[in-house]
């Protein structure tokens, strides 16, 4: 039997055992132990870690290395060290702050994979607004206990996991099962490689196309003395290009050969001039997501605002049960009978 | 199409994409670790946010694999999601610890007031 053949049928094998010595290391982590065994796990965890990433990049296949592997590599350790920070630091303000170390080096991967618009919104979203309400109610909710030489110190709860030795098991398990998904990964990616550049193209001279504004802006850079979009030989729209956004005002104003987009304008001494334009590099990210999300997904978006509305209802309904049960407490205080038992049955009957 | 061809060679997604992959595998099951072994009420609720952030790593990665914007418009919604989750899962935490007075998730071990 060819020795490649054995190695091709358990191509998983190396990242089992990578997966495995990283969990043997956040298991350590996790024990609430003396400090030489945590480094010790900080150290095997690490190690198995970086295995796990080298095996991925070996089931990458024969691809040339790139420059920005080496980023890559390291943002997910910076990101997966704050994440282990996380789940076991014992004071909660500190794992909320390390969840932010987390953030960032997502953000940066995803500025790496070219989604700029959501490394900033990620940021702006998760660092500066979901993180601030965890701190807020960290804070409002959490004081620690001074010990009786009055130093400040953990809660129980926060210092002693809760089943790390199953916790740990089920998270390699589940880790080897994501396994094989990173293992189908690449040749999946090889197989569309042109496929999906043709793809990216097409679809950036279609949203081209359904902006005007745009397009114009991008023929300005080859021809200067273009002032609008010529209109075509039916005297259709496409004319003044500000005016008339969305739909496809402006397709009959440019045709799309696969490659280049013809764009005709009128210049300032009257003429029609065509001008070829690469839509690959005209049309940005933010762009081409925002016009994602408004033409393709306009149900989900709708839905989506339903969601944040709900949650909005949700909190203020909370928020307000909480108001009556500190005038509950209040009454219980002062020796009156509690609130809840006398209700009137209206009240009782709007929560 | 030669043209294409090299800006096919030149963006294909392989190394860097199994990387991200690989990276939201283990947040993800770090996420869940933490789930499972945090004690502290916000805290686990943290680790979903770490379990949801994996996730839209993984949508990015395919979503730059397949030069598909589709994964993009995903992660908004996933941020949409998680927002709406925070807000909820606070609120519901404060109204928890007014009645015990501990974070603590074994303080509701039984549900029964």
């Amino acid at each position: 039997m060819n020795p490649t053949d054995t190695i091709s049928s358990a191509p998983l094998m190396p990242f089992y055992i990578a997966a495995a010595i990283a969990a043997a290391g956040l298991l350590f982590v996790l024990r609430p132990a003396r400090g030489n065994l945590r480094r010790a796990g900080t150290v095997i965890g690490l190690a198995g870690f970086g295995m796990l990433l080298a095996q991925a990049i070996k089931l990458a296949g024969p691809s040339e290395s790139s420059i920005s592997t080496p980023f890559y590599m390291v943002f997910a350790a910076i990101g997966i060290i704050g994440a282990v920070r996380v789940i076991t630091h014992p004071r909660p303000v500190f794992a909320a702050i390390y969840f932010v170390v987390t953030v960032i080096a997502a953000a940066a991967i995803f500025l790496m994979l070219q989604a700029e618009f959501l490394a900033f919104a990620l940021i702006i979203v998760y660092a500066g607004a979901i993180l601030i309400t965890y701190m807020f109610v960290l804070m409002l909710a959490h004081q620690s206990p001074e010990d009786e030489i009055g130093r400040i110190g953990d809660e129980d709860y926060d210092r002693i996991p809760r089943e790390p030795m199953v916790a740990v098991l089920l998270g390699f398990f589940m880790l080897a099962a994501l396994g094989a998904v990173i293992e189908r990964a690449p040749e999946l990616a090889m197989e569309n490689a042109t496929i999906a550049q043709t793809r990216m193209v097409t679809r950036s001279a279609n949203a081209l196309q359904s902006m005007p504004l745009a397009m114009l802006a991008q023929a300005r850079l080859k021809e200067p003395t273009a002032i609008s979009l010529a209109k075509d030989a039916s005297g259709n729209s496409g004319g003044n290009s500000s005016d008339n956004f969305g739909g496809n005002s402006a397709s009959s104003a440019s045709t799309w050969d696969g490659t280049m987009l013809q764009v005709r304008v009128n210049t300032e001494d009257n003429e029609v001039r065509c001008v070829a334009v690469d839509p690959a590099q005209c049309i940005d990210n933010v762009q081409l997501v925002g016009l994602d999300l408004i033409a393709k997904y306009p149900a989900s978006l709708e839905l989506a605002g339903v969601i944040l509305l709900m949650a909005m209802f949700g909190a203020v309904v909370l928020a307000r049960r909480q108001i009556e049960l500190g005038d509950d407490e209040r009454r219980r205080a002062a020796g009156m009978s509690s609130m809840v038992l006398d209700l009137p049955e209206t009240e009782r009957g709007g929560n | 199409m030669p043209l294409l061809a090299q800006a096919a060679a030149q963006l294909a997604p392989t190394q860097g994409v199994t990387v991200a992959l690989a990276f939201s595998a283990a947040l993800f099951c770090v996420g869940l670790v933490g789930f499972l072994v945090r004690r502290n009420m916000i805290l686990m609720f943290l680790c979903t946010e770490l379990m949801l952030q994996a996730a839209a790593i993984a949508f990015i990665a395919f979503g730059r694999m397949r030069m598909d914007t589709g994964g993009q418009v995903f992660v908004i919604f996933i941020l949409t999601v998680a927002a709406a989750e925070a807000a909820l899962a606070l609120g519901l935490v404060v109204l928890l610890y007014r009645r015990r007075e501990t974070l603590s998730a074994e303080a509701w071990q039984e549900l029964h007031e």
